[in-house]
């Protein structure tokens, strides 16, 4: 039978997909584990045999713990904020009436089209000492001096809340859009208020798109590295910024390994932390 | 003109066969329905012999040749899908050009080709037209008509009907026949509609559980069911159960909880068997209650416009299903008289 | 009243979306040296600068290349890869589709590192640009495979036998029948490609090859150390480039959508 061949010629499709997964994701992220167990090379970015002195070094500095603990937060800060701010807007963009709903919609996809770089340049525009909103806010005779608003977590909160919205949004849109409008209707005329049936009705259904929106926007709040190191500068780093700066200004590549897993780790656990206190139920894509 | 020969197909997924053993010949222009339940394996019998499955075991053949490891593209069929599987992005005309180009076919001959289609189908003025822009019933007829344009061996249709409301329904059959009728195509037809089935087909075969249950023209089908099975799913039956008290040729005297009747045929010979009769509701008549014959009680009566159903209870208890004309009525609770038209009464197998 | 706070609530959330996006673009029209806002004057002075600066051009030579090439490279594989998670993958459909999601779901900045250590690993360097667009494919694979696997499921699976019915052999059936319905999946996923390719930092600037700088990786470089409005006729013009590739093709796929 030519079923066979057929099979065959289909695993074609997949194959190069297959081989750049293995070749550039799976060998690389195997190799990373490796290298946080190798020992500071000398004229070389890392030397011969195995240890455990990178994670040791990152588990006797408080230094490090301190960071982890601050990434973390900001993770925290960032995900709350961005659902208090996304939730509605996710609402209005599925459920609103307004003829100027596709606008409303590129304008909520248009920060993911501009650069990283460039909105986090944004932010500093606004919210440097010089910036938009001290310059006002002086100029009305508001306050004195500028505010802090950047180079401290405040800043970082606000930018990286600006830069993942969309990640919060749009999962919860697309949760909303999927429950029946009638459900609501429904849960009216059973004598549920609006705030009753919202509670009871829309938001139980509409849980699978918050957890997916949180887990995407703490997960990349914790791994960001261009806005931190944009709006923190040299004195708030996060996680991310620590390692880089580990690999690219002091070369120490093991040390810098064994900090990514770990950070890693840990934001894997936080999910898996959310996901159990939340119930929340793996469905793909 | 294409003879369509099956036998022993077998074909299954998973856990037992969908379609077990089948084997079914089909004859030059004869125009076949596959009725069955849902589940019953007439898709996939048509499936296989589209070659869009490939079977277990078992032989297709197309006028004597074997078909069996050709691939669907090759082999010369023309297909109607349930949801009419028009190409979005084409026009009513290159929807039709679609099969006559893959042919090799020229220009000129198809766009004369596909005039001549379309008008039997009656869409001429439709070519420019996407799909989306039809109405169902025109959607249909472009299925149909890119089916046929390519002047297949065999047709296939797969429940084209079901997504139609019931009055249009009613009008394709008539068209769908008619076209077949004039372009004298061997045609395979899958239905789970009996009325479908019996009103548009040379020859019905009824299915169950991937097996053929019966197989003959629609009245040997609606009158002379086989099995119960084949009775129940095709029309309306009562069964009455009862005994055989003397039989004489093909025929006999049997007795029945509520009473007897001399039936022409029983199917069983020797006095004291149990048998099984089929009797469709139009076959039984209500008159005002009379000293002799069944008698029995109106339990319900649904108006139905040119027939009136009733459900007569029987005095053992039995109910009988009853259909007549509304020209004399009975109120529920009323006392009847209960005629059976002994000539409709069939004997049924297992 | 409610409605209308809501609504309120809503426009403020939008123009806080659109806030730093917008000073960028008003500060690149600035005539004075240093950035401020509202700016001193209106000028295109910064952009003459930009222009004239070798090193913003050769970057934004080099971004073009780097995302034209990703683009093409990752909606070939991703599409592939679509075609088969849907069509032919059967029980493996949802191993394929986490598989290709996990680009995705994994740190940029994590998945940078694990590349640069290997493409050292095996002897290979940064000297060239080849790291980074391998880079650049792997980040961008999961949007041309969601775009092409949203459309394919879209498409009937019937047409495709009605396509055969008709005699139509696998090539034609592709050339013909899928590849015309799922072109604004594929074109999508492409245009998709390109954008986050153009506009991707971390994993360029830890992949970048020696002169191999990407337009973001400029601007990065030149933030840290200055704050002169060059930089925001820089990302003006980004901006705009972004646009453009949005709306031409945002025509060219909305004519075709539109006729059927």
């Amino acid at each position: 039978m030519a079923t066979g061949k057929r099979r065959s010629a289909t695993l074609l499709l997949i194959a190069p997909a297959a081989l750049v997964l293995l070749v550039f994701l799976v060998i690389p992220y195997v190799n990373i584990v490796i290298m946080s167990f190798r020992p500071p090379g000398e004229g070389a970015p890392y030397g011969v045999g195995f240890t455990l002195a990178n994670y040791r070094k990152f588990f006797s500095d408080s230094f490090y713990m301190l960071q982890v603990l601050n990434t973390l937060w900001i993770g925290f800060v960032v995900t709350l904020s961005c659902l208090l701010i996304g939730f509605p807007v996710a609402w209005q963009l599925a459920r609103g009436e307004s003829r100027l709903r596709p606008l409303y919609y590129s304008i909520v996809l248009a920060p993911l089209l501009v650069g990283i770089v460039i909105r986090s340049y944004g932010w500093t525009v606004l919210l440097g000492n010089n910036g938009v909103i001290n310059r006002t806010l002086m100029g009305w005779g508001v306050t004195d001096g500028p505010l802090p608003l950047m180079y401290n977590g405040l800043g970082i909160c606000i930018a990286l809340t600006h830069v993942l919205l969309p990640f919060m949004v749009l999962p919860i849109m697309s949760a909303i859009q999927g429950i029946d409008p009638s459900l609501e209707a429904a849960a009216r005329s059973l004598g549920a208020s609006r705030a009753v049936a919202f509670r009871r009705v829309l938001l139980p259904l509409a849980r699978p798109g918050i957890q997916t929106g949180s887990i995407l926007v703490f997960v990349l709040a914790i791994s960001a590295y261009v806005t931190p190191a944009l709006i923190g500068g040299l004195r708030v780093k996060t996680m991310a910024v620590t390692v880089v700066d580990a690999l690219i200004d002091t070369f120490q590549w093991p040390f810098g390994s064994a900090l990514a897993l770990v950070l890693s780790v840990v934001g894997a656990t936080c999910v898996i932390v959310f996901a159990r206190l939340t119930r929340m139920r793996w469905k793909v894509a | 003109m294409t003879e369509v020969r099956i036998s022993h197909l077998t074909k299954s997924f998973g856990a037992g066969p969908v379609v077990d053993a089948l084997s079914l010949t089909i004859g030059h222009g004869e125009f076949v329905s596959l009725l069955g339940p849902s589940g019953c394996g007439k898709t996939t019998t048509l499936r296989m012999i589209a070659g869009f499955e490939d079977a277990d075991s078992g032989v297709i053949a197309f006028d004597g040749s074997d078909v069996s490891r050709v691939p669907a593209e090759k082999r010369d069929i023309g297909m109607v899908f349930q949801n009419y599987a028009l190409f979005p992005h084409m026009t009513v005309a290159q929807n039709l050009a679609f099969g006559l180009e893959m042919r090799k076919i020229p220009a000129a001959e198809i766009r004369t080709r596909i005039a001549r289609v379309l008008d039997m189908v009656q869409l001429g003025t439709m070519t420019e037209r996407y799909p989306s822009q039809l109405s169902g019933g025109q959607q249909q007829r472009v299925a149909l008509a890119r089916a046929i344009v390519i002047e297949p061996r065999i047709l296939l249709l797969d429940e084209p009907l079901a997504n139609l409301d019931a009055k249009l329904r009613e009008e394709m059959r008539v068209f769908i026949r008619d076209i077949q009728r004039r372009v004298g195509i061997t045609t395979v037809y899958v239905t789970h509609d009996q009325a479908e089935a019996l009103s548009m087909s040379d020859r019905v075969v009824v299915m169950f559980g991937g097996r053929i249950a019966q197989t003959g023209a629609p009245a040997d089908i609606y009158d002379r069911p086989a099995t119960r099975q084949v009775a129940g799913f095709v029309g309306q039956v009562n069964v009455i159960e009862g005994v055989v008290e003397t039989a004489s040729g093909e025929g006999g005297h049997v007795r029945l909880p509520f009473g007897t009747i001399e039936a022409p045929r029983i199917g069983a010979a020797t006095p004291g068997a149990r048998v099984a009769l089929a009797l469709r509701p139009e076959a039984v008549s209500l008159v005002p209650p009379a000293g002799a014959g069944w008698q029995g009680r109106v339990v319900s009566r649904h108006y139905g416009g040119n027939l009136v159903d009733y459900r007569v209870a029987m005095a053992d208890g039995t109910v009988i299903h009853a259909q007549t004309f509304p020209t004399t009525q009975f109120e529920p609770g009323a006392e009847v008289g209960v005629h059976a038209d002994a000539a409709r009464l069939w004997p049924l197998g297992d | 009243m409610l409605s209308r706070l809501f609504t309120g609530y809503c426009l403020i959330v939008y123009a806080f979306l659109l806030a730093p996006i917008f000073v960028v673009v008003a500060a690149s029209f600035n005539a004075g040296n240093f950035l401020t806002f509202p700016p001193q004057g209106l000028s295109l002075r910064w952009y003459v600068v930009f222009f004239e600066n070798e090193v913003f051009m050769r970057a934004i030579r080099t971004s073009l290349w780097v995302a034209a090439l990703t683009a093409c490279i990752s909606t070939v594989i991703g599409t592939a890869a679509a075609i088969y998670a849907v069509r032919h993958a059967g029980r493996m459909k949802d191993t394929v589709r986490v598989a290709m999601l996990a680009p995705l779901l994994l740190p940029e900045v994590l998945t940078a590192i694990a590349l640069l250590f290997f493409f050292y690993a095996v002897g290979m360097g940064t000297r060239t640009m080849a790291g980074m667009v391998i880079g650049h494919v792997v980040i961008t694979l999961p949007f041309v495979f969601m775009n092409v696997v949203a459309s394919l499921e879209s498409f009937d699976p019937a047409l495709d036998l009605a396509a055969r019915s008709l005699g139509a052999g696998r090539y034609a059936r592709f050339r013909r029948i899928m590849l015309p319905l799922i072109k604004p999946g594929v074109i999508g996923g492409a245009l998709f490609a390109f954008i986050i390719s153009f506009d991707t930092f971390t994993i360029s600037f830890l992949l970048k090859g020696i002169g191999t700088s990407t337009l973001p990786i400029q601007l990065f470089d030149y933030l840290r150390t200055n704050f002169t409005p060059e930089a925001a006729a820089v990302s003006s013009v980004s901006i705009a480039m972004t646009i453009a590739v949005v709306v031409v093709i945002e025509k060219v796929l909305g004519l075709r959508i539109h006729r059927f």
